[in-house]
């Protein structure tokens, strides 16, 4: 058994493939239709068939309450690793991205956290 | 941008009186001077952090709560358009047909056709407006409404 697929919901499709392919750097994976909705999933460049991450509609209200809680409380709801953070903290903020956490060591890792801009807090982390 | 622990608390709070806000009284203005923000900052902080602009993300949660009460149909498009807080029917029909694809009468009449509401709800005539019925419903409520639209794959 393998995990291959997460999944992260978000406010706008549209805006979160913008968002996690122009700003992160993902790579759109696929795109098709499901009713008014779409199946939309992304990968990393650096690992194209490693874990799949769909942007998910988050059209439920039950969730949006969720997403909104979790928000609020400065939970991010997904963690992304990278190979260098300062490097990527100062790209992301030179893009417009917002950090609520700049990078910080927290026992092994190293941690930032910002908005992605569909709901979400996304924390970046460097291990030692 | 880093946000300060204050200023993110904040943007939460005005995220929270936007989608709380059925009156245009309270201006985008207002809530900038309510977490003492200068206008200016509130809309390119808000607009970074969340990405839509205030009155964007106003528009869009008054359409949302438009969409729920019209599913659950108690409602007239009238009484929805001004529970929500929109002001003129023309502009609330016209703004939803082009957000959400089809009429707010068109959508009311598909998802009634789709939806069952569960009838263990205390008395209506006990609720003065659709809002106050819309909040007072669990989360459950609409979980047929959900099961019925077409959703994305999970």
């Amino acid at each position: 058994m393998r995990i291959k697929l997460t999944s992260i919901m978000v406010d706008d499709q549209d805006k979160a493939l913008d968002f996690y392919t122009r700003v992160l750097g993902f790579q759109k994976k696929h795109e098709f239709p499901v009713g008014e909705y779409k199946w939309l999933t992304v990968v990393s460049p650096e690992a194209p068939q490693d874990t799949e991450l769909s942007l998910e509609p988050n059209a439920n209200p039950a969730g949006k309450t969720f997403q909104k809680a979790m928000f609020d409380q400065k939970i991010p709801l997904a963690a992304f690793e990278v190979t260098d953070i300062e490097k990527e903290y100062k790209r992301l903020r030179g893009l417009g991205v917002v950090f609520i956490s700049e990078p910080t060591k927290m026992g092994p890792v190293t941690l930032a956290v910002m908005s992605d801009t569909c709901g979400n807090l996304i924390q970046l982390y460097q291990p030692s | 941008m880093l946000l300060t622990n204050s200023t993110f608390r904040s943007l939460c709070r005005a995220r929270q009186l936007l989608s709380e806000s059925t009156e245009d009284s309270l201006t985008i203005k207002t809530i900038a001077r309510e977490i003492a923000i200068s206008h200016f900052h509130f809309i390119r902080q808000f607009q970074a952090v969340f990405g839509v602009t205030p009155h964007q993300f106003r528009i869009q949660s008054r359409l949302e709560q438009a969409s729920l009460l019209l599913a659950m149909g108690e409602c007239s498009v009238s009484e929805v358009c001004m529970a929500v807080g929109f002001s003129s029917l023309g502009s609330f029909s016209d703004l939803f047909t082009r957000r959400i694809g089809e009429s707010p009468r068109s959508y009311q009449r598909r998802a009634r056709s789709m939806v069952q509401v569960p009838g263990n709800y205390p008395p209506l005539q006990l609720f003065p407006g659709c809002l106050s019925l819309m909040g007072s419903l669990p989360a459950s409520a609409f979980r047929n409404f959900q099961e019925a639209r077409p959703t994305a794959l999970r």
